[in-house]
């Protein structure tokens, strides 16, 4: 490989004194040009907006022209790190990445996890910011571009390549072909929801490769060390049993049971091959090994392979043949499984393993299919698949990283594969926003259906918990109310703190009280005195952050709102039989939500709350 | 029979910790039991819920109590107004003992009555003119929120118990040990079911267990566990318990009633 950038990035400005945990400034890198300069980043913002989804988010505001198309070369792709990672606290190597969503338009804000975070810290930025389109497919490798000839390469291959030469973040082909639910992967995790696999693809940055070596000093080293100690002990409680013990796939069988498992596109809630996949004793999911993330004491990560005897196993692209097995989180599992109508645990495995590889959001992919297949149930879609077609499931994942054959239509998602398709198909089309629903019935699940609508990333389940709300006593699931809403704002609330820190949240239930013990983690690490009520400040203005850059790119009322076969017939089945979700409560939760926030009813922002919130006048007051 | 049966549902339950409209009686949630010994001798029946509120399905129209905090007053006078009849058989839905010969028996005067035992007016298991809901309505107006305040407001018939067959359709049960003791006196060896999921299957080791009715408390602490169930009268963190995967609780006190099923379940599942 030879180096685009004659003068590689060594001569960027040294850190400024920042508070601990905190390098104090980022780094702009333009592909384009080569030129790469550190930027400062004042205590003031970080204060403000801590590190992950919080900076990312301030950094969007800045970085991005206002009405930026996604895939443009003037797109920013942001790498966000955080003030805990590096530190010994459990869970605490994660970072985020942030860009404007190809799928939704929008903020898209995910999070990864584990060697990357804390190489990407050590490089001595708090953040990169990628501008620009390379000349050439590119790996850009702690502040040199390089020229690669990996294009085409699948993640894992990618990975293998270069991880001799430090912590990788790469795409597959699919980000390569501008599909636009691609992924970003990392540590065999990944980064998938909103399409920013397709922003690194449109700027043929093929990898990041990161082997930083500077370490960030935090306050009080001996009270970090304690601190984490105690946390380490607490994340091996029962509060984190069901991630250690059977990771996110137990979710399946429990969702049947209590019908909110979504089945063949939203049709129904129950799905009759549920035990075979569900991860538990008596399904065909046989765990073969758990594993964690670099500096997590919970280790949630299970691996997995058929138990099933299947004489034709090789022929399937994907399958675990040997080894360790292929691991596969619950969102997955529904996705491709009874999402697709299909319950062979061999082909899901595989289809999961393959959208991993190929660099596919797997539930924006397999919704995307499970869509495809009722419209072609209804006689929309000539060429579409049947429910239950496994088979097909696997050659249209590779088609849609290829983009081709029908394959090039799914991969522009189901909104916009909806409006090509014409007849009755936008009904039915699984997004808000334009990014598909993860796996939780909203008409059974209403403070979660309230989460997913007005979310700024489109339904999304990382950035509202709200399903805790309706597996509680306060709540009637089936009736959201005032308190569902309450109830989905402080889950929202704690996802925005979590991620903004960064700490995983599995962890959320091992505090006593997250605010206030988070900000003990937090002063012991930056040295600042900070209290509870200081972190519920900061959580609510990264939301309305958030919300702020939806709206100067456009962002409607109207947007918030699920799609219309919610609002229409009744569930069916079991305990969700008879469910309802009508429009009016749902607009009517939505309103109140605007309303607790101090939004205007209609969801923009006043400008005494961005006055408030401390978000500067640059933030606009639509109203 | 030209008179309406109005069941009102709407209470807190607050004694019984839960609704008492989804209490099993006989194979069938509380509230539909009612519903159906009334549907035998009424052409028309009417229950009143209060908004939101989720009850089983019973095939009756159902009213809505728009101020459900007043108490049964305002019960009553929802249905009253709803009704198209003369006539109605106003009863609480904790009423297992119903039967429609004393329904019957009380709508035979034709006239507005309610049974008196020892000097109580039985003011939920009485009959009122349905052109008594303005009353109800002025009454409420006043601050008066009593169904005594309404019947004594019009004429009515006050009826000894024994004059009627089935006397003991006015028993109710307010607290979970009544409705259980109601229950093993129907069903000597009335059993539950209660479900494991995720890591409280593997926790207990069993997908289900039968056990002998009881409070949820009484039914968990049978239970052999590698984890607390319980942590005293409530549900032990991470778990939470289902009542048919419709509705959560953590307060164990609650009664589970014959053929029921409780599933225990991460309260994290989701995440």
């Amino acid at each position: 490989m030879d180096s685009l950038i004659k003068d590689p990035g060594r001569k960027t400005p040294p850190p400024q004194k920042a508070v601990g945990g905190f390098h104090g400034r980022y780094l702009r890198v333009d592909l384009e040009s080569g030129r790469q300069r550190a930027l400062p980043l004042p205590e003031s913002v970080l204060r403000r907006h801590l590190g992950g989804i919080g900076l990312g988010a301030w950094l969007l505001y800045r970085e991005a022209p206002p009405g930026v198309e996604p895939l443009s070369p003037g797109a920013p792709l942001i790498f966000a790190f955080s003030p805990l990672a590096g530190t010994a606290l459990t869970t605490s190597a994660k970072f985020a990445i942030v860009g404007r969503s190809p799928l939704t338009g929008y903020i898209s804000d995910g999070l990864s996890s584990s060697h990357f975070a804390i190489a990407g810290k050590a490089l001595g930025f708090d953040a990169l910011v990628f501008i620009g389109r390379a000349a050439r497919p590119s790996i850009w490798h702690s502040g040199r571009l390089l020229a690669t000839d990996l294009w085409g390469a699948s993640t894992t291959e990618t990975r293998r390549a270069l991880e001799s030469r430090g912590r990788v973040a790469c795409i597959g082909p699919a980000g390569e072909n501008g599909v636009r639910f691609a992924s970003i992967s990392n540590d065999g995790r990944h980064a998938g929801r909103g399409g920013l696999g397709a922003v690194m693809g449109s700027k043929l940055l093929k990898a990041i490769v990161l082997d930083g070596e500077s370490t960030t000093p935090v306050a009080d080293p001996e009270e970090v060390a304690r601190l984490a100690r105690d946390l380490a002990q607490r994340s091996r409680g029962d509060a984190t049993a069901k991630y250690r013990e059977l990771g996110t796939t137990a979710n399946l069988n429990t969702f049947n049971r209590l019908a909110i498992l979504p089945t063949r596109n939203f049709q129904q809630s129950r799905f009759e091959g549920a035990e075979r996949l569900g991860g538990e004793a008596g399904s065909s999911l046989l765990r073969t090994e758990r594993r964690a993330c670099a500096s997590c004491t919970i280790g949630c990560e299970h691996r997995y392979r058929s138990s099933e005897k299947n004489p034709r196993q090789n022929d399937i692209p994907g399958a675990a043949t040997t080894g360790s097995g292929i691991r596969i989180e619950y969102e997955s599992l529904f996705a491709l499984g009874p999402l697709c109508g299909i319950d062979d645990p061999e082909r899901v495995l595989a289809a999961a393993q393959r959208c991993d590889e190929l660099g596919l959001d797997t539930i924006s992919c397999g919704a995307t299919i499970a869509f495809a297949m009722e419209c072609g149930e209804r006689g929309w879609l000539a060429e579409g698949p049947d429910f239950g077609d496994a088979e097909a499931l696997l050659g249209l994942i590779e088609e849609i990283a290829e983009r081709r054959g029908l394959g090039d239509l799914l991969a522009e998602g189901s909104r916009r594969a909806a409006q090509r398709i014409g007849h009755d198909a936008p009904r039915i089309a699984p997004h808000v926003k334009g990014l598909e629903l993860p796996g939780y019935e909203p008409r059974a699940m209403q403070a979660m259906a309230l989460g997913l609508a007005v979310s700024t990333r489109g339904a999304d389940h990382n950035k509202s918990g709200a399903y805790e709300a309706d597996f509680s006593e306060f709540v009637d699931r089936r009736r959201g109310n005032a308190t569902s809403v309450r109830l989905a704002i402080e889950s929202e609330d704690r996802a925005a703190l979590l991620d903004s820190l960064i700490l995983c949240k599995f962890l959320r239930g091992a505090f006593d009280d997250l605010y206030r013990d988070t900000a003990a983690l937090l002063a012991a690490v930056t040295g600042w005195q900070i209290g509870g009520d200081e972190l519920r400040e900061i959580a609510r203005r990264n939301i309305a952050l958030r919300k702020a850059y939806n709206i100067r790119e456009g962002w409607k009322s109207e947007e918030d709102a699920l799609p219309p076969r919610f609002h229409e017939a009744p569930l069916e089945l079991g305990p969700s039989r008879g469910a309802r979700l009508p429009r009016e409560r749902l607009n009517e939760m939505i309103r109140l939500y605007n309303r607790f926030r101090g939004w205007t009813d209609a969801g923009y922002l006043p400008g005494d709350l961005l006055r408030e919130l401390e978000l500067g006048e640059e933030y606009g007051d639509p109203t | 029979m030209d008179a309406t049966g109005i069941v009102l549902c709407g209470g807190h339950s607050s004694r019984m910790g839960r609704a008492k409209a989804w209490l099993p009686w006989r194979g069938n949630p509380l509230l539909s039991h009612v519903v159906e010994i009334l549907c035998e001798v009424l052409d028309e029946v009417l229950v009143v819920a209060a908004p939101d509120q989720e009850i089983p399905e019973v095939g009756v129209r159902v009213v809505e109590d728009r101020e459900p905090g007043l108490g049964p007053l305002a019960g009553i006078r929802e249905g009253l107004a709803a009704a198209s009849t003369t006539l109605a058989f106003v009863t609480a839905v904790d009423a297992p003992l119903l039967t429609p010969a004393f329904v019957s028996a009380m709508l035979a005067r034709r006239r507005s009555a309610a049974i008196s035992v020892d000097g109580y007016l039985q003011t939920l298991a009485a009959v009122y003119p349905t052109s008594a809901a303005e009353r109800a309505e002025a009454l409420l107006a006043a601050g008066r929120r009593r169904p005594r305040d309404l019947l004594e407001s019009i004429t009515f018939e006050s009826l000894a118990p024994d004059s009627l067959p089935d006397p003991q359709a006015i028993r109710g049960f307010n607290t979970p040990d009544e409705y259980l003791a109601a229950v093993r006196g129907e069903e000597p060896g009335a059993t539950a079911k209660l479900e494991f999921m995720g890591a409280a299957r593997l926790a207990v080791g069993r997908r289900d267990f039968e056990v002998p009715v009881g409070t949820l408390a009484e039914l968990l602490s049978e239970i052999p566990s590698e984890k607390p169930l319980l942590e005293g009268d409530r549900i032990a963190r991470p778990f939470i318990a289902s009542l048919e995967g419709r509705s959560f609780v953590r307060d164990a006190r609650i009664p589970i009633g014959m053929g029921e099923q409780v599933i225990l379940l991460d309260a994290s599942a989701g995440g």
